[in-house]
């Protein structure tokens, strides 16, 4: 197959399996024999701040950070860091968001007020993406078997909006070849509800 | 993740510095030592994972001076050996590095700087390039994953024929660049070697023998220059363009898309040496052009030196870069670095219209709170700084290189100094001796074993009035959990013998040591009052594991991670927890505080934090200051 530039950003706090579901996107890619570049984030900035990962899939890539304004794909494991990606948003984005806002702590020191969920929904619709699929990425996980796969559960729900330049399966396949043994069915699982839980476009 | 052993010829995802690991090991590396540092430490962990499998020697050093000279004894004794370490570590080794080049190598070194244009996780923008010149040893600069692997291999077979170490420098966005790596096969190995001088006087540097070997050097890089470096110097894009870029590294990476999309005749040079120059291929290249624009990350580099030869080869081209304002020093590139760079030396308006773009999303960004790294949940260090924040609040603090740099933030602010690894104790000395006011300095284990001990021997020969809190948090945290000497287990997993911090101090001379578990807040407390109050050095350990390692080990044995929460008919709002403890799982709702549960690591020790009891266990909650859980 061949994509000539897909650009993905995976945004979270440091802790949420950023990293993880970049991984797997990429593997998917390297299975499909695609080129692809990933940058990410290692050490210190890992504790708890904002974290994202981008990944540039395509025969024209060649930078492995992404420009602003051309993201396809942003997947916001927590909604505060999705808008955070905001210079890189654009018509050509599909945005998939959970609704789990983590409220940074220095906000309350500072008295930096936190947008609700709802607040920050308006203010990701004001940029204009493609469509945004939202949801409560925790309680799925939760009924998958624990609430840390809820970044497995929000790759489900990505490859369900259908943008991924990606046959259908491969991108599970690449989630089981990834996962560590002990996490793999429980991963596997929260991937399909991820995948069957995606409220319709907004 | 990447398979490191995966076989040859296939394709494999690689990190940037799995990528330099996989070389080494096609290479035929025997011998590996390094101190782990971002953004070079995937390196030896990709090492450590397989040393035993693939048969070769790995080590975490007790910091990159030693590791240097571990690669430097294989190296002298007829075998491959590699040292890798951050743009800052490289300081540490220098003193040896230096030296190394006059005396050069039996068997093949090669030394990995990884800079981190931006100090992602640095406390400089250092510029690594400037030591292959004024060592004199080679350089090579990868621009991306494959290359990282195919460079590193090239460099020991350079080094291995010219007898001399070879650098490699890559910077954070290659080392953490994540990309398709073609395979080759697997070569490392180990077996003894020899310590055999290649002649009487080629270890022994001083004088007349330092003079000699240093033109020797200097006849070796000449040849490499001529022989070597051309073939590392690729020209790219339509060849009767009048408009060149000259670029490294990943700024070529950039560079490249970045022609494309201003859409003009553009031909590029890219250096896979940056040390010694290709001179002959740059003057050939600037006098094809017109106008040449230099892409490097951080110092002027190239571009000086692009100018001097351009003064023999082409002296009426012109060569824009950092030092006509066309790219800017500070910081790394993007994309729009470099677009905005190229169009004005094209004279052209970027093909994006950015200002559009920060008028759409400043707005919003405005509205998104910051989220600087912070401590983890059930972080220790967020204990000893809260403890220093109620008995020490008025001390000058000088603070060191670790996750507790963080306690900088509020609202513990026990942090007036972050500066070099070991650096809080020797400036603490100073500080006592410039002022009368009580001095703390914060280091943690790792640090205290890389550099932390001499200083603390200073101060105790000196006679200094200090307190020194050592977080003990029993690993190498900040990068990524690697053993160090004070742990019972060496970088392969094999049990070593722990060197005992307490031991080590009360050796020094040091009569005041008291250790503690952070949790236990009041007996911290304590501790460091009395410490103060000391005439003289005085030494508190806090000890208890780093929080990530007790989780993980809880999940492994099968262990449910059960929240803590807030009772609400207990809870005042009075956010005493929030302002004197912030915990990123506190969440204020507006009328009382919650425990995030996906946040929340059920440590327990915030419990004694609220004044009104209201931090509560769930059913199935640990407390890890009680079961003794990390300690």
């Amino acid at each position: 197959m061949s994509v000539r530039e897909f650009n993905v950003i995976v945004a979270g706090v440091g802790g949420q399996g950023i990293l993880f579901t970049t991984n797997v996107i990429a593997r998917a890619a390297l299975k499909l024999g695609l080129n692809f570049a990933q940058s990410e984030v290692h050490g210190l900035s890992q504790r708890y701040g904002s974290i994202r990962t981008e990944l540039r899939i395509g025969s024209d890539v060649s930078s492995p950070l992404i420009l602003e304004g051309t993201l396809d794909l942003l997947i916001a494991l927590e909604p505060l860091e999705g808008l955070r990606q905001a210079p890189y948003i654009s018509e050509r984005t599909t945005v998939v968001m959970n609704n789990h806002v983590i409220p940074p702590v220095g906000a309350y020191l500072e008295r930096f007020p936190i947008p609700s969920f709802d607040e920050i929904l308006e203010l990701m619709k004001s940029l204009n993406p493609k469509q945004i699929m939202v949801l409560n990425a925790y309680d799925i996980a939760k009924k998958a078997g624990d609430y840390i796969v809820a970044n497995t559960v929000m790759l489900g729900a990505a490859q369900a909006t259908g943008v991924l330049p990606f046959p259908e399966g491969v991108l599970r396949e690449a989630l089981e070849e990834v996962s560590p043994s002990r996490y793999r069915d429980l991963n596997l699982r929260a991937f399909d509800l991820g995948r069957e839980s995606v409220s319709p476009p907004r | 993740m990447g398979d490191l052993l995966a076989p040859a010829n296939t394709l494999e995802v690689l990190l940037g510095n799995e990528a330099v690991a996989r070389g080494a090991l096609e290479a035929g590396l025997n011998v590996a030592a390094a101190y782990p540092g971002t953004p070079s430490t995937e390196i030896g962990e990709a090492l450590a994972k397989v040393a035993k499998q693939v048969g070769i020697y790995f080590e975490w050093s007790a910091n990159e001076k030693v590791a240097t000279e571990v690669a430097m004894g294989a190296a002298w004794s007829g075998l491959r050996a590699l040292t890798m370490m951050k743009h800052v570590g490289f300081n540490v080794a220098s003193d040896a590095i230096f030296t190394l080049a006059y005396a050069g190598v039996t068997g093949a070194m090669v030394i990995v700087s990884a800079d981190d244009p931006h100090a992602h996780s640095s406390q400089n923008e250092q510029d690594n390039r400037h030591y292959s010149e004024s060592v004199g040893l080679p350089m090579l600069e990868p621009s991306n994953p494959q290359e990282a692997k195919d460079f590193t291999k090239e460099a020991f077979e350079l080094s291995s024929k010219y007898k001399i170490p070879v650098m490699v420098r890559t910077t954070t966005r290659i080392s953490h660049q994540r990309g398709p790596v073609r395979l080759g096969e697997i070569t490392a190995g180990f077996s003894k070697g020899k310590f055999v001088p290649p002649e009487p006087d080629r270890y022994l540097q001083v004088g007349a023998i330092a003079r000699k070997h240093h033109a020797e050097l200097l006849g070796k890089l000449k040849e490499i220059s001529l022989d070597v470096a051309p073939s590392y110097a690729k020209v790219e894009g339509a060849s009767d363009a009048e408009f060149g870029v000259i670029t490294s590294g990943v700024a070529y990476a950039h560079a490249k898309e970045a022609l494309k999309l201003v859409n003009v005749d553009a031909k590029i040079l890219k250096l896979g040496m940056t040390f010694p120059l290709p001179e002959k291929a740059i003057g050939e290249f600037l006098s094809s052009v017109n106008t040449v624009l230099i892409v490097e990350e951080l110092d002027p580099y190239l571009e000086m030196r692009v100018k001097a030869i351009a003064k023999d080869y082409a002296p009426e081209v012109e060569v824009l870069g950092k030092l006509t304002g066309h790219m800017p020093r500070v910081g790394e590139y993007t994309m729009r670095t470099v677009l905005n760079g190229l169009s004005k030396a094209l004279g052209v308006a970027p093909p994006v219209n950015f200002a559009e773009i920060d008028r759409r999303s400043s707005e919003i960004l405005k509205k998104v709170p910051p989220r600087p790294p912070v401590l983890c949940p059930a972080c220790p260090h967020r204990s000893t700084g809260y403890a220093l924040r109620r008995a020490a609040g008025r001390a000058a603090f000088m603070g060191d290189i670790g996750c507790y740099a963080l306690l900088f933030q509020k609202p513990f602010r026990v942090e007036h100094v972050t500066h070099a690894m070991g650096s809080s104790i020797g400036l603490a000395n100073g500080i006592d001796v410039a002022t009368d006011q009580d001095v703390v300095a914060l280091i943690g284990d790792s640090t205290f074993f890389h550099a932390g001990i001499p200083a603390l021997i200073n101060a105790v020969h000196n006679k200094r009035k200090m307190t020194v809190v050592i977080m003990d948090n029993r690993i190498t945290a900040m990068t990524g959990h690697q053993p160090h000497p004070g742990t019972d287990v060496n970088a392969v997993g094999d049990e070593a013998p722990a060197i005992d911090i307490e031991k080590v101090v009360r050796s020094i001379g040091v009569d005041y040591v008291k250790v503690v578990d952070p949790y236990d807040h009041a007996a911290t407390e304590k501790a460091i009052r009395e410490a103060l109050k000391h005439d003289g050095v005085s030494v508190v350990i806090t000890k208890r594991e780093c929080a990530l390692l007790t989780v993980a080990r809880l999940r492994r044995q099968g262990q449910k991670i059960v929240p803590y929460r807030v009772n609400p008919d207990k809870c005042t709002y009075c956010r005493v927890c929030i302002n004197t403890f912030a915990c990123p799982a506190f969440v204020d709702t507006g009328s009382l505080v919650e425990i995030d549960p996906t946040v929340c690591f059920g440590c327990g020790a915030c419990v004694p934090v609220c004044p009104y009891g209201a931090f509560e266990p769930q059913e199935g909650s640990l407390n890890w200051r009680e079961q003794k859980i990390g300690v």
